[in-house]
């Protein structure tokens, strides 16, 4: 933004005429509510609703400055129809790619399931605080999800996976509404072979081929043996859920400041300032999505 | 700070000095109102005003602003260009400037400044005047009564004459060049020592004084009374339209009539619409007016305060005249005078 003499000038110039040696952060910088070019390179389909989508910043800079902590998100623009606040599925080890699980619920989530490998979006972020993955280091993780709720907390998962000898014993409790809403089959399926990662998968609904758990979260995780002070927890899921499940981690005895929680809010700005992901006086977009049970307790209106 | 005194004659002159090099914005009549709106003319100029119908938000925070303009067929960004008016804000109260210096800690002083509203505050020089409160004024509750900062010059009318504040060098140079400001003398102190003594007796002695009013909202926070005032509101958004410190916005994207280029804005929007806090799939965080206006009251009085140590609230009393509902502070105030009380009676 330059300055004439009195007044000044704002100036967002097209992509290409970003003069190097500019840095990504520095591009990033100078103008945050500007989405950059990102090509889909990924399309995988998860459930009759939601895909996994991979994308790649075009511009190396960019992608060389993008780094993300697991609980984060990105807003997508479809420029034309509006921008969408996705959290980020992958994780942090997971570089130079950028995977977004997008359910297929609004005008630009319309359009963005209608898209094929090699088109391009905008990108902006990452925003927020994640999960305090250098907290957890060293610890047992319980991680509990319920239906869209797995995709930000897979971010921390697939991070803890692959830096697997820095923590302790790993339990994940998922809850889905039926069989076929269940996310990330197959990851789970590698996730249930392994020794080191406790799984338990619950539906609302079963079907005829169903043989697992079913009911609420709250169940499986009754029956888990924990070690409370030695325990992290991560919660995202629906809202209804928080409250049951954050009641049952107080009762396994895990501390409030223990317990991690990803808010769903329509983050539209992603810098406090829009106003539409407030609770109270916190704004979900910089003060979370992460917030712990404490913290929670401490913003009128949270759970 | 700098002070120097200047007769109100001069005045008029200050005015078409500013004009030289700037948009000239102030306080004018409009109907049985004020307004501030752009002027050629300093006899336009109604500085006894007591308050305006809506306030300077939106020369820093346009209603309708652009971001950027895009191609829609590729989806990238287009080059976008646009000279920012160099503009005095000319004849605010304190409560107006004390709003700016709000709209500066989001805008930008945070962790991610504001490019569009940095470069309109850049461009914008501040002039003050100090007031006398009308029936809807409390900005003393809060101390937004005087302004230390956040203006170029403030004038401080001591009667036939003025004690300007001066505190820039861009306005210092305009000042000296149109005026023949001189030395403060005692008498123009005391003077101003009766002003500011005549404007803090004239408040309104009707509005409760509740200052702990943060904490009792905490406190209050389930009461029965947001469900009373909460189901008076009708949705209209007056309050954060006329609000000085209302921020909150929208982000949407508006198509040219070809349909493939297009250009990304940001609009006013407001906690007080129905649809605010709803998310993707249809749920809504705050579905009811209880929950809507309780959230704006708790973010100007009390949520503002717990992360920037103020009030997000100016005492302006604008919203007290916009909201035809009688939804206001002071009904919240009233309300904490009158809780608990009920039962001694």
């Amino acid at each position: 933004m330059s300055n004439n003499r009195y007044g000044a000038s704002i100036d967002v110039p097209a992509w290409r005429e970003q003069p190097r040696p500019a840095t990504g952060a520095e591009l990033m910088a100078q103008n945050a509510y500007r989405p950059w070019p990102a090509r889909i390179t990924s399309i995988k389909e998860l459930t009759a609703h939601e895909k996994l989508f991979e994308f790649r910043l075009i511009d190396d800079r960019l992608r060389d400055a993008f780094h993300h902590e697991p609980g984060q998100f990105v807003e997508v623009s479809v420029f034309g129809v509006g921008e969408v606040p996705i959290s980020i599925t992958s994780s942090p080890t997971k570089q130079g790619f950028i995977e977004l699980c997008i359910r297929r619920t609004g005008a630009v989530t319309e359009v963005l399931h209608e898209m094929q490998c090699g088109d391009i979006v905008g990108l902006r972020g990452p925003f927020g605080r994640g999960f305090p993955v250098d907290k957890m280091r060293g610890n047992d993780i319980l991680v509990v999800a319920g239906g869209l709720g797995i995709a930000p907390v897979r971010s921390l998962i697939n991070y803890i996976h692959d830096e697997r000898a820095d923590f302790g014993k790993v339990t994940i409790v998922y809850g889905s509404r039926t069989p076929s809403d269940i996310m990330f089959r197959d990851q789970f399926e590698m996730w249930r072979h392994r020794r080191d990662f406790d799984l338990h998968l619950t539906v609302d609904h079963p079907d005829d081929d169903w043989d697992g758990a079913v009911g609420v979260v709250t169940e499986p995780m009754k029956t888990l043996d924990i070690n409370p002070r030695n325990t992290y927890g991560a919660v995202c899921g629906p809202p209804v859920m928080y409250r049951f499940v954050v009641a049952q981690m107080r009762r396994m005895g895990i501390s409030y400041d223990r317990i991690y929680m990803s808010f769903e809010r329509h983050m539209k700005c992603g810098m406090g300032k829009c106003g539409h992901c407030q609770i109270g006086h916190q704004y979900v977009c910089i003060d979370g999505p992460v917030f712990n049970y404490w913290e929670a307790k401490n913003i009128q209106g949270s759970i | 700070m700098l002070y120097r005194v200047i007769d109100a004659q001069e005045l008029p002159a200050l005015v078409r000095a500013f004009m030289e090099s700037y948009e000239v914005v102030a306080p004018v009549k409009r109907g049985s109102g004020y307004v501030f709106r752009a002027v050629d003319d300093p006899a336009d100029i109604a500085l006894s005003y007591t308050m305006t119908d809506s306030s300077v938000k939106k020369y820093l925070l346009p209603p309708d602003e652009p971001l950027m303009r895009f191609d829609a067929r590729t989806n990238l960004v287009e080059d976008f260009h646009e000279e920012v008016t160099p503009r005095v804000l000319f004849g605010l109260h304190a409560c107006d400037i004390n709003a700016i210096n709000r709209l500066d800690l989001v805008f930008r002083d945070g962790a991610y400044p504001d490019p569009y509203y940095c470069a309109r505050r850049e461009a914008t020089l501040v002039v003050g005047i100090s007031c006398m409160p009308g029936d809807h004024c409390f900005c003393q509750l809060w101390g937004s009564d005087e302004v230390q900062f956040g203006y170029d010059l403030f004038f401080q009318d001591i009667g036939g004459k003025y004690l300007v504040s001066i505190s820039s060098v861009t306005a210092a140079n305009i000042l000296e060049s149109a005026c023949n400001p001189r030395e403060a003398t005692d008498e123009d102190r005391i003077e101003f020592r009766h002003a500011t003594r005549r404007r803090q007796a004239a408040f309104n002695p009707d509005i409760p004084r509740i200052e702990d009013v943060s904490m009792l909202m905490d406190a209050f926070h389930k009461d029965p009374f947001w469900d009373e005032l909460g189901g008076r509101c009708l949705s209209c958004t007056a309050c954060s339209a006329v609000c000085p410190t209302c921020y909150c916005f929208d982000i949407t994207d508006e198509l040219d009539p070809d349909g493939a280029h297009g250009v990304r804005k940001r609009v006013w929007d407001s906690c007080t619409n129905p649809s605010f806090a709803t998310v993707a799939g249809g749920h809504n965080f705050r579905p009811t007016g209880r929950e809507r206006v309780r959230h704006r009251m708790y973010h100007k009085l009390n949520g503002f305060m717990a992360t920037h140590d103020r009030m997000l609230c100016v005492g302006c009393g604008r919203c007290v005249d916009a909201c035809k509902a009688n939804i206001n502070p002071i009904e919240v105030l009233k309300f904490f005078e009158k809780k608990g009380l009920e039962d001694v009676e």
